[in-house]
């Protein structure tokens, strides 16, 4: 067995949709290193959340289910892993942080009770050892005066201090990975920066290795230590985050890139006009058509990309780009 | 919160009030009074005898003067006096007030807890069987009347299969004492507690189970299980407290429809409730008896929103917030 800390080898999704079953995510293969940040980047709808959610079993089925490949943790083969085994590894080596603050604390318990209950469940605590560790968390994720917190409802709280909270519970087992979904897309731009710091310093002191999904490119330059791109359930694009950012391969990676917003001025006091990559994410029903699912964005697609889907293709140090202008880049 | 529920009492007390007079006034609007009936019973009377009646029941003052002196009596407690039985009309309905508790508490809480279990594990498994059923009975529920259900059941388990007793609430010999009078009553409250449950089934079935379906696809039902936690604590502390808010809530809000239930349903078993009494002093012009009824009646529903104000407060602290 690899090393690897996590291995995902060959996943399918399939959703169950008026009789057929449709691959969302097809093909997917990646490593995760202990103490490693992966960011995984895309568009909405290009199967990002569905593969952070089938880490830990919980792609919702029906209508969902793993349809093909393998997810190994730590060598162990969680796809066909029953519930029970799974019960004990989410939460307490794999835990999960949501897009949606506002919503994923359940209203009517204290924030303490919410967090205090991951503990007792995966370490047997005891009531008054698990509230204090709950207060512990409280504090390490740098709530204010956390004792009196604790006894808080959700409702009592800002949307930065709910995720805040979130991340406490997905920390307080001290799991191996922490995905992260979109942790900041419902906060202000100033607390997104102050939860990004706190996922750092407590990367640090728990050396979890984290799964950073996003679509934030900025984000991902800052924070990750290696980005894979997808692209219509498929990666079509991994490296080395500098590599990413500098040397963006895929066109459509290029386009990401390209995304962000300078700031910088041009001589003529005219700021440039946004990029943005023109058409929408194809929905995963009309992915049966031969040829890169990408062409019919792709500026620079020609005849082969139409006709043949391009394999994932090895590009040195650590990179993989699945785009045919890699192998006959000479028609760009 | 303490002047929260000073205003939410006061507020109670005019809507008593408020439902008292026009309690009064519709009765008074239906053709037909207590004297008519007395008169008739009495074998006729000349025009002055039923002028003098109705000067001794004050029935010839004007209506806002026969509103003001029957409030003035009620906030002393004394809801007047029946003609037809002879009694105090509070008297009489602490007589009744027994038996009726007895029906609808048995029926509400078993209706509350069978569906509350119906709906935890047909919104489990949407597509099974009983997930079917519960849609189906709840149909069948809403759409037969109450009077029917009971006379079907009557004559399944007591004509046809003659295990539980046609109607009234003990055996007629009145020889059961102690453990054995209770037994007898509790067979008696089967068939009358059953009918009345099946009503109540049919709107909270359908309610708890479209909550509880709900609750599971939510966010927060979605991190209890990234937690961790077992099945058991997922279904039961995360998602069944707040499923369980609009149960709770409707069945508050519907107590009374729950007593309307009641009076159809001890008429067909003969029951010796309010809802019987209502039903008697109805047909004999006893609005006396009639207005006490209505009067506790609408005491027992603002106590039950009360209550249930109560309870959803505990239950959801959201709404202690606001």
């Amino acid at each position: 067995m690899s090393g690897k800390l996590l291995s995902v080898r060959n996943l399918e999704i399939a959703f169950r949709s008026g009789g057929e079953e449709i691959p969302v995510v097809r093909d997917l293969s990646f490593d995760l290193d202990h103490g490693e940040t992966l960011g995984i980047v895309g568009e909405s709808g290009c199967g990002k959340s569905v593969t952070a959610l089938s880490l830990i079993g919980l792609v919702p089925n029906p209508p969902g289910r793993i349809s093909k490949g393998e997810i190994l943790f730590e060598g162990e083969e969680l796809v066909k892993a029953g519930e029970r085994r799974l019960t004990q590894v989410r939460g307490n080596d794999i835990s999960m942080v949501f897009q949606e603050p506002m919503t994923s604390l359940n209203p009517v318990y204290t924030i303490g009770e919410q967090i205090a209950e991951t503990a007792r469940a995966h370490f047997g605590l005891s009531q008054s050892k698990a509230w204090a560790r709950a207060v512990e968390m409280l504090s390490l994720v740098g709530i204010p005066s956390p004792d009196k917190r604790a006894h808080d409802y959700p409702h009592q709280l800002s949307g930065g201090m709910r995720q805040r909270v979130m991340i406490a519970i997905a920390l307080v087992c001290e799991p191996k990975i922490l995905i992260a979904d979109e942790p900041t897309t419902a906060l202000d731009v100033t607390v997104q920066a102050q939860i990004f710091d706190l996922f750092r310093d407590l990367q640090k002191k728990i050396g979890a290795a984290i799964i950073l999904i996003t679509h934030d490119i900025g984000v991902v330059a800052q924070m990750t230590d290696r980005v894979l791109v997808m692209y219509a359930g498929r990666k079509i694009e991994e490296g080395p985050v500098a590599d990413f950012v500098r040397d963006p391969r895929h066109p459509y990676t290029r386009g990401l890139v390209s995304c962000i917003p300078r700031l910088a001025m041009p001589p003529d006091d005219e700021p440039a006009p946004l990029f943005e990559i023109p058409g929408v994410v194809p929905a995963p029903r009309e992915l049966n058509r031969p040829g890169c699912a990408f062409a019919p964005r792709c500026a620079s697609a020609f005849g082969k990309c139409r006709s043949q889907d391009p394999a994932l293709h090895a590009a040195g140090d650590g990179r993989a780009v699945a785009c045919w202008l890699e192998t006959e880049g000479n028609a760009a | 919160m303490l002047n929260g529920s000073v205003i939410k009492l006061s507020n109670a007390v005019l809507l008593l009030i408020a439902v008292l007079i026009l309690n009064f006034a519709l009765i008074h609007v239906a053709p037909g009074d207590p004297v008519e009936v007395l008169v008739g019973e009495m074998g006729g009377a000349t025009p002055e005898q039923i002028a003098d009646l109705r000067a001794h029941f004050g029935l010839d003052r004007p209506l806002y003067i026969q509103i003001a002196t029957y409030l003035g009596r009620v906030v002393q407690g004394d809801l007047g006096y029946s003609l037809y039985y002879d009694q105090p009309v509070t008297q009489l309905i602490a007589g009744r007030v027994g038996p009726t508790l007895l029906l609808v508490g048995t029926a509400l809480l078993s209706a509350i807890l069978v569906c509350t279990v119906l709906g935890v594990f047909s919104a489990q498994k949407r597509r099974s069987v009983l997930s079917h059923l519960v849609t189906v009975l709840s149909l069948a529920g809403f759409s037969a009347p109450a009077f029917w259900v009971g006379i079907m059941l009557i004559l399944l388990l007591s004509v046809a299969i003659p295990i539980l007793p046609i109607s009234g609430m003990s055996s007629s010999d009145g020889a059961a004492s102690g453990v054995m009078y209770v037994l007898d009553v509790l067979h008696h409250l089967i068939l009358p507690a059953l009918t009345l449950a099946l009503i109540y089934l049919a709107f909270y079935s359908r309610l708890s189970r479209a909550s509880m379906l709900e609750v599971l696809e939510s966010d927060y039902v979605r991190t209890a299980r990234a937690k961790g936690l077992p099945r058991r604590l997922v279904i039961y502390k995360h998602a069944l407290r707040n499923a369980v808010l609009p149960v709770v809530t409707f069945a508050g809000l519907q107590f009374g429809q729950v007593i309307s239930g009641a009076v159809l349903v001890e008429t067909v078993f003969a029951w010796p409730g309010l809802g019987t009494l209502a039903f008697e002093s109805i047909l004999r012009r006893d609005t006396p008896t009639l207005l006490g009824i209505l009067f506790f009646s609408s005491v027992m529903v603002v106590a039950m929103n009360l209550l249930t104000d109560f309870l959803v407060r505990r239950i959801d602290p959201r709404i202690k917030a606001q």
